[in-house]
């Protein structure tokens, strides 16, 4: 995929780094384009200069070789506290100041760059909404907050003064994983807000795919595998590596990157409350149905077994049953599987504001997942 | 008369209190001469240490310092640097007390510095310089105030032993809370000698109390989580041990 020249945030040519003493060069000759405005993930296994990439592109280690632009102009051209402030660093340890508070933390780089008391205050107040923390923290020490509010602090301090990109190594691996689904999705919602560039470390291809608008894998010696959106690497994997590397599962995994809104969905066999029920059970003997949807107009109210729509006047007369898997559109398409197969209709009703779309089985999610296979 | 009558009978003989060598007075020069080596042995150890932690290298003469400096008694510097100040043409007294409470002041700052700043988790340095602190920023706030608890440290045992050893120039001609101690010995003055005594214990103590005080001062973080934890345990409320960076919210 090209990227059109105005829209590279960050650009590599040639990169070369070989560290004192090490027999194999840690990163050999890369290229690499990162867009503007985009999440871009880079993965691979230990070793595989994933990190060094990332330190590289804020000089905290510098090139043996070739050269990196950061919007438009060569990092090494520039001196190294400049180009930093520019650019918000996020590490897996967090690092925040122990003896400056939680506010204090949050405004260095704007003290650093010289703004005055108020506008300082006024966008610490800001970031502290941003990344959803509580005001009253602010006056805390970092050492009073837990891992994941501390991690919170560390993306709000990152953003402070507004920097175009943003670095982040392995953000992460050191919380627990339900607070890092969280943080994933709290980093996802912020850059529908803020909209910058953002480069994320991990050794974990799921957050990789999760967060990225576009996967860089690397292999050892910070040869680039393969690159793309993560659709694309997991329905054609360019080798064996890449193929083992994104790990079994890859169907699940491409299904956690389409939404319900992406299949087509079975209208399913419903019938209005008000029907006679000899009319319900007709159409339900026609079709070879043992149940069938109940719906009041755009309302789903629920199922009800042919056994018992016999025995009544009108099909709502029947016992209801509830549908068990209830999804939206925007719903994750694995998340949706995961409803199916626990439900005893062995389908999820769609609905979207209380009306009801349609129904979805197992066949419309594995034929939306075969076309884009090709 | 038992002792500490003879000790009180000379404390509250006025005569003892003033005059060149009254009990004001010799308090005076020992605390001079203290805060005065305090001083030197701080401008000497402090920079060299921070420099060194800052760049993280020579730990091995950090340690080979404070090594050296425990093995060697303060007496023999003191003996040592008798003829020396002589040969100088210095004098007695002062001088020759000076010079070894200096000496004895270096390896405690020194070391205590060095470690505080080598100390300071890498992961905040990083993160520092990551942010866009030059070299000299990292250094002054970043790398010193979070070594500030571990500095003030060296200069209380430093401080202690200088009040302590202070007391030995007296051997030397330096007229100070020692003198009261060999004065008290040669009289068979038992009043004088319980006197220097006390009040050296008392000084060495006073110094302790300072220098905890200001520990406090120069660390409002910690303090802040002492009490925090104050407050859970006076909650009784049985908890896990807290990890930083590694609990959930």
């Amino acid at each position: 995929m090209s990227i059109t020249e105005g829209d590279v945030a960050i650009r590599l040519r040639g990169v070369e780094k070989r560290f004192a003493g090490a027999t194999q060069p840690a990163v050999t000759s890369l290229d690499l384009e990162i867009p503007r405005g985009q999440i871009v993930t880079f993965v691979g296994p230990s070793g595989c200069g994933k990190t060094t990439t990332l330190k590289m592109i804020n000089r905290l280690i510098e090139p043996t070789a070739g050269s990196i632009e950061v919007l438009g102009r060569n990092v090494g051209s520039m001196k190294k506290p400049e180009l930093r402030r520019q650019i918000g660093y996020v590490i897996q340890q967090i690092g925040l100041f122990p003896h400056r508070t939680i506010a204090a933390n949050i405004a260095t780089v704007p003290k650093l760059v010289g703004w005055d008391k108020r506008r300082v205050a006024e966008r610490v107040d800001e970031l502290v909404e941003l990344v959803g923390l509580d005001r009253e923290m602010l006056q805390r020490y970092p050492s009073e907050l837990s891992g994941g509010q501390q991690q919170r602090v560390g993306v709000a301090r990152a953003l402070a003064a507004d920097p175009p990109i943003l670095l982040m190594d392995e953000p992460y691996s050191a919380v627990d994983p339900i607070v890092r689904g969280r943080l994933q999705d709290e980093l996802l919602a912020l850059q529908r807000r803020v909209n910058k560039t953002i480069v994320v470390v991990t050794h974990d291809i799921d957050e990789a795919i999760k967060l990225g608008d576009r996967v860089v894998l690397f292999e050892v010696g910070g040869v680039v595998a393969q690159q793309g959106p993560p659709g694309d690497l997991l329905a054609a994997p360019a080798s064996p590596f890449v193929e083992e590397f994104l790990g079994r599962e890859r169907g699940l995994k491409r299904l956690s990157l389409l939404t319900v809104a992406d299949a087509d969905l079975t209208t399913g066999w419903t019938v209005e409350a008000a029907t006679p029920s000899s009319e319900a059970v007709e159409v339900m003997r026609a079709n070879g149905l043992e149940w069938i949807a109940v719906r009041d107009d755009n309302r789903l109210l629920g199922w009800v077994w042919l056994d018992d729509v016999a025995a009544v006047t009108r099909a709502g007369d029947a016992p209801l049953h509830e549908f068990r898997a209830h999804v939206t559109p925007s719903t994750p398409l694995r998340e949706a599987l995961d409803g199916i197969v626990t439900s005893q209709t062995r389908v999820a009703v769609v609905i979207d504001e209380g009306r009801y779309l349609g129904m979805l089985t197992i066949a419309d999610i594995s034929e939306s997942v075969g076309r884009g296979t090709g | 008369m038992d002792a500490l009558g003879e000790l009180w009978e000379y404390l509250s003989t006025e005569a003892n209190w003033w005059g060149a060598q009254g009990i004001a007075h010799r308090t005076w020069a020992h605390v001079r001469i203290s805060v005065l080596a305090l001083a030197i042995a701080a401008v000497v150890a402090v920079p060299p240490a921070v420099v060194l932690g800052h760049v993280r290298r020579g730990g091995l003469f950090a340690v080979s310092l404070v090594n050296i400096g425990r093995a060697v008694p303060s007496f023999a510097v003191l003996v040592l640097a008798f003829p020396v100040a002589i040969q100088l043409g210095l004098g007695l007294g002062f001088w020759p007390t000076l010079v070894p409470l200096v000496l004895l002041g270096i390896p405690p700052i020194f070391t205590n510095t060095y470690t505080g700043v080598r100390g300071v988790d890498p992961s905040v340095v990083e993160s520092a310089k990551g942010m866009g602190l030059t070299s000299g920023q990292v250094l002054r706030q970043v790398e010193v105030p979070i070594a500030a608890p571990l500095i003030v440290t060296g200069l209380r045992v430093s401080a202690v032993q200088i009040v302590a050893t202070a007391t030995l120039g007296a051997l030397i001609g330096f007229s100070a809370l020692g003198s009261f101690i060999t004065e008290g010995l040669a009289q068979f003055d038992d009043g004088k000698l319980l006197t220097g005594g006390l009040l050296v214990a008392l000084l060495a103590v006073a110094t302790e109390l300072a220098f905890s005080l200001l520990e406090r001062k120069v660390t409002p973080w910690t303090q802040r989580r002492r009490r925090w934890s104050l407050r859970t345990l006076l909650a009784s409320t049985p908890m896990a041990p807290r990890v930083p960076g590694r609990t959930t919210p």
